[in-house]
């Protein structure tokens, strides 16, 4: 057993942007862990470009910027331990498989920086054949940009959401052809610039209401795909499917190892300082909700790392009450005020799970303290303010969306 | 960029026997049966080539099951399945730590949800005690509470079935094969029996690739049971397949049960099993829907929706975990209930069809109960009792990557490493295609279904099935 200062699971940008900060704040007795042979995180396999404008003022591709994180990291002294992972949390020990054997760390503040998968085929529960060549944008990046491996000719994409557009690229790079992208709602799931985009210079068929009914073939292959619109059904061949998005946190070790789990954003419940209920843990990046863009989890990554090292320097204690939502919210950050934190909270950020008009409400005690009105699209966040409202311990809060 | 497509990765095997080499015994058919009859006959010391269409073991019925061994509790009494499962269940237990193979006895209740089925436990215990269960147990609603605190409270009462246990569906039958083996018994992968005739002396199979011959044939082809039969000159059955689809939920619901969840047995409606796996998951299932196809093992969304919304009535807790797998298994059910096991001793021909749905329990036990129906002595194999293990990829022991030197762990949720893949690529007894690859490591079969892992296990795949052409 190695005990250990400060523990981060995860070298992405938000694990590996927390690591840089707390060097420059001074800690050394630190570590890092990535189950992966390589530093980065997610990045290091989206190979197009979109990455670091905000960060390094430049347009970098993933897998650059991924390197450059983790250079920055290294040449100022992080300790990245490599093919370690995670596999339990019990008492305040992380144990991690690793070539070595197993090791087992216990620090005094861990922080989870585990980044968040694509929902796949099976949690959407949908009907046909099972085969290898139904894959999400996430397993067709590290085919064409980490293993250079065309697994097949012609896709369909499933899903609009922002990512679609990662996977046409990594499809492109690949040399796979996209049939079409098929979504069910009546609009895409991101910025319509990009249906005109994908629509008019790609010359990509964006099929909005359609609903993929039934994956075709047999003895693992697929030859087609089945889709309903109002105008009925019809098939796309094809032998290759893409789920796209539907990000979800990268969290079941930390479902299994914490009693108070928060199912709404299927991850842990977190205060406005990124601090878990259980003493001396913290969640950053991804993993606290879906994906968003790197630059991002990069800032999280290190405000965080204030929040440590504040945590440290200060020692308060905590006094938290927890913030719930209804089922129209897709997921909410933080879920939980700490009234004694040095960080006062001011915002509330979330997202709702589709296109709505309506009002977002505060409700505290049951009362409603707060609404705003909003239309409100699924890839776009909405503030809710707190700075006038007072809060005592032991209050109720949740969060809910009425539609107009 | 390589085109490389997964259902292509591994090359088709060929056999490594002469032409016109005459065997004792040719087992049609490497499904569990077919496995467990292979090791019995080489075990016994006959002659004996197992012959399987597909270019790996397990690619019929016994893909995909419950993984459940069975005590027979509730199997029709005093009939020929009712027996095997009771031997199967005993061999099993005989051999398993010999075998490297798992075995968790978690134990079943028999839950009643209403006053109906609660009125149908007395039946189903006294049956039970009839086919020789001795421990069963009648527990109220408390006791059931107490046992299973997950459960919903909606739970009447249920019957504890001390026996019902967990298996590795996959290792156990890999296992068996590899004793053949052992033994000198030989593998024909990727030869379709298509037809064959007597020549006075032995039977000549025609199959897909080089002609087979022996003495006796064992007919143990699960979905094509019925075709194969037809080889000899009668048909006595018909295979009528009856899909089970099933719903993985994550590791995350591991811990929500303790026993098996099983359905009390209604005519109209077949009830859903809630089960732990050997692989950590929590198992929902299965359907039983008949069907004309052989080979169609699609899921159907309405149906996977309907399984979830069972098993949330009875189990609520598990509504807050994610579905990491959905697939459904075709057991070879026939036109009677029975198993269609029989033989023709003027054909030299041997049946074991219609294993419906408690195969992989019974075979061991219909393996020595077919050898006795043979009723052929043999010199026994001097490695008969040689021991022979197969890896560990169940959760009830440690696994590979608990052991130093693993290389890397590729796919991450099921915490498979390079070692386990490149070992599963090799040998006589190494994958066939991705679904052996599959059940042989668990590679890419957790919750991200190889968003983290696919690519990299498919280049880790093609190396080593170059390296060794
Ligand atoms: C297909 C795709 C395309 C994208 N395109 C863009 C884009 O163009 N621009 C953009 O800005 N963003 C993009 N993103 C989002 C961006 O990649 C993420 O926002 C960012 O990587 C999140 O950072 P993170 O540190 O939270 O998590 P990650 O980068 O995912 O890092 C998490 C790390 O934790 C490790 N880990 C997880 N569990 C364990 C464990 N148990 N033990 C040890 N280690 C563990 C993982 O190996 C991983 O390295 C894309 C994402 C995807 C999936
Ligand atoms: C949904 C479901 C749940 C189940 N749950 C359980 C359980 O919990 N416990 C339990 O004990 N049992 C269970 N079973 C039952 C068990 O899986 C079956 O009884 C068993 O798999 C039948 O095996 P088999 O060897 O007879 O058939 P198969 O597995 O179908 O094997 C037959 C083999 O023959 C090959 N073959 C066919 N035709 C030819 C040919 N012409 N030439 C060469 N080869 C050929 C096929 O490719 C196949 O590999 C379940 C079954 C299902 C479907």
């Amino acid at each position: 057993m190695n005990n250990i200062q400060i523990a981060i699971i995860g070298a992405g940008p938000a694990g590996l942007s927390a690591a840089l900060e707390l060097k420059k704040l001074g800690y050394d007795d630190l570590l890092v862990f990535d189950r992966e042979d390589e530093a980065g995180g997610t990045p290091r396999h989206c190979g197009h470009l979109g990455f670091g404008m905000f960060e390094f003022k430049r347009v970098l591709s993933g897998p650059d910027y991924a390197k450059k994180l983790a250079k920055l990291a290294i040449d100022s002294g992080v300790n990245i331990k490599l093919k370690s992972t995670l596999t339990k949390v019990e008492n305040g020990v992380l144990t991690f498989s690793t070539p070595e054997g197993i090791k087992q760390y216990k620090p005094t503040y861990t922080l989870f920086a585990l980044g968040a998968r694509e929902t796949p085929r099976p949690d959407r529960l949908v009907s046909g054949t099972r085969s290898p060549n139904i894959i999400t944008t996430g397993a067709l990046q590290r085919f064409a940009y980490l293993q250079k491996i065309k697994p097949f000719e012609r896709a369909v994409i499933v899903g609009s959401e922002i990512v679609s557009f990662s996977a046409i690229m990594s499809a492109k790079h690949a040399g796979i052809k996209i049939e079409a992208i098929i979504e069910e709602k009546d609009e895409i799931d991101s910025f319509c610039i990009i249906k005109y985009m994908v629509k008019y210079l790609l010359k990509i068929p964006v099929l909005t209401n359609t609903k993929l009914k039934n994956i075709n073939g047999e003895d693992k292959k697929v030859t087609s795909v089945s889709v309903s619109t109002d105008e009925g059904e019809r098939e796309i061949p094809c032998d290759g499917v893409i789920f796209t998005g539907q990000f979800t946190p990268e969290s079941s070790i930390m479902q299994k190892s914490f009693d108070d789990f928060n199912f709404s954003n299927n991850s842990l419940y977190i205060s406005q300082n990124f601090q878990a209920k259980d003493d001396g843990f913290f969640v950053a990046g991804n993993v606290l909700r879906g994906a968003l863009a790197a630059f991002k989890c990069y800032f999280e990554g290190k405000k965080v790392a204030k929040n440590i090292h504040d945590f440290i320097r200060f020692k308060h204690q905590p006094e938290l009450i927890k913030i719930e939502a209804d089922e129209n919210i897709s997921w909410y950050y933080p879920s939980m005020i700490d009234l004694k934190s040095p960080t006062k909270q001011h915002l509330t950020a979330l997202r709702l799970k589709r296109r709505a008009k309506g009002a977002i409400k505060v409700l505290l005690n049951g009362r409603m303290i707060y609404k705003k009105n909003i239309h409100a699209f699924p890839f776009m966040s909405i503030n809710i303010p707190w700075k006038d409202i007072e809060l005592k311990p032991k209050d109720e809060i949740k969060l809910e969306f009425v539609s107009s | 960029m390589e085109s490389i497509n997964l259902n292509h990765l591994f090359p088709t095997k060929t056999s490594n026997f002469a032409k016109d080499e005459i065997f004792d015994v040719a087992v049609v058919g490497a499904g569990v049966v077919g496995c467990a009859v292979f090791k019995e006959f080489c075990e016994q010391g006959a002659k004996t080539v197992l012959v399987e269409k597909a270019n790996d073991i397990l690619d019929g019925a016994s893909k995909g099951n419950s993984a459940i061994l069975h005590t027979g509790f509730d199997a029709p009494p005093d009939t020929l399945e009712h027996k095997c499962v009771q031997r199967g269940y005993e061999e099993y237990m005989k051999i398993k730590d010999d075998y490297n193979l798992p075995f968790l006895n978690t134990k079943a209740l028999v839950v009643a949800w209403n006053d109906e089925q609660l009125g149908k436990l007395d039946a189903i215990l006294q049956k039970g005690l009839g086919n020789g269960v001795k421990e069963l147990d009648l527990l109220t609603h408390e006791q059931i509470m107490r046992k299973e605190p997950n459960l919903s409270l909606d739970a009447k009462g249920a019957i504890l079935v001390h026996g019902e246990s967990l298996i590795d569906p996959w290792s156990a039958p890999l296992a068996y094969v590899k004793k053949g083996i052992n033994c000198g018994g030989k593998i024909a992968f990727s030869h379709e029996v298509k037809d064959g005739h007597h020549n006075g002396k032995y039977w000549e199979l025609q199959t897909s690739q080089k002609p087979i011959n022996a003495k006796v044939i064992i007919n143990a082809a699960g979905l094509y049971g019925d075709i194969v039969d037809k080889i000899k000159g009668t048909q006595d059955f018909k295979i009528i397949p009856r899909k089970g689809q099933f719903v993985i939920f994550d590791e995350t619901a591991y811990n929500l049960i303790n026993s098996i969840i099983l359905p009390v047995p209604t005519k109209r409606t077949k009830g859903v099993v809630i089960t732990k796996t050997a692989f950590g998951n929590i198992l929902v299932g299965p359907t039983a829907e008949d069907q004309e196809s052989r080979t169609d093992s699609q899921t159907v969304k309405e149906t996977l929706e309907d399984l979830k919304t069972k098993a949330f009535h009875m189990l609520p807790a598990l509504k807050n975990h994610k579905v990491t797998a959905t697939f459904a298994g075709l057991r070879p059910a026939s036109d009677e209930t029975y198993y269609r096991v029989s033989i023709n001793d003027e054909k030299n021909w041997i049946t074991a069809g219609g294993i419906r749905s408690t195969g992989l329990t019974s075979s061991l036990g219909l393996a020595k109960h077919i050898f006795e129906l043979h009723n052929t002595r043999y010199e026994k194999n001097p490695k008969a009792d040689e021991k022979v293990t197969v890896p560990n990829i169940s959760e009830f022991a440690p696994r590979d990557n608990q052991k130093e030197g693993y290389g890397k762990i590729v796919c991450h949720c099921e915490c498979v490493t390079e070692r386990e893949i490149k070992n599963a690529c090799h040998g006589e007894l190494g994958a066939g295609n991705i679904g052996g690859l599959k059940r042989r490591t668990r590679a890419m079969m957790g919750r991200c279904q190889g968003f983290n892992c696919e690519a990299a296990v498919t280049q880790i795949c093609k190396n080593e099935v170059k390296n060794h052409e």
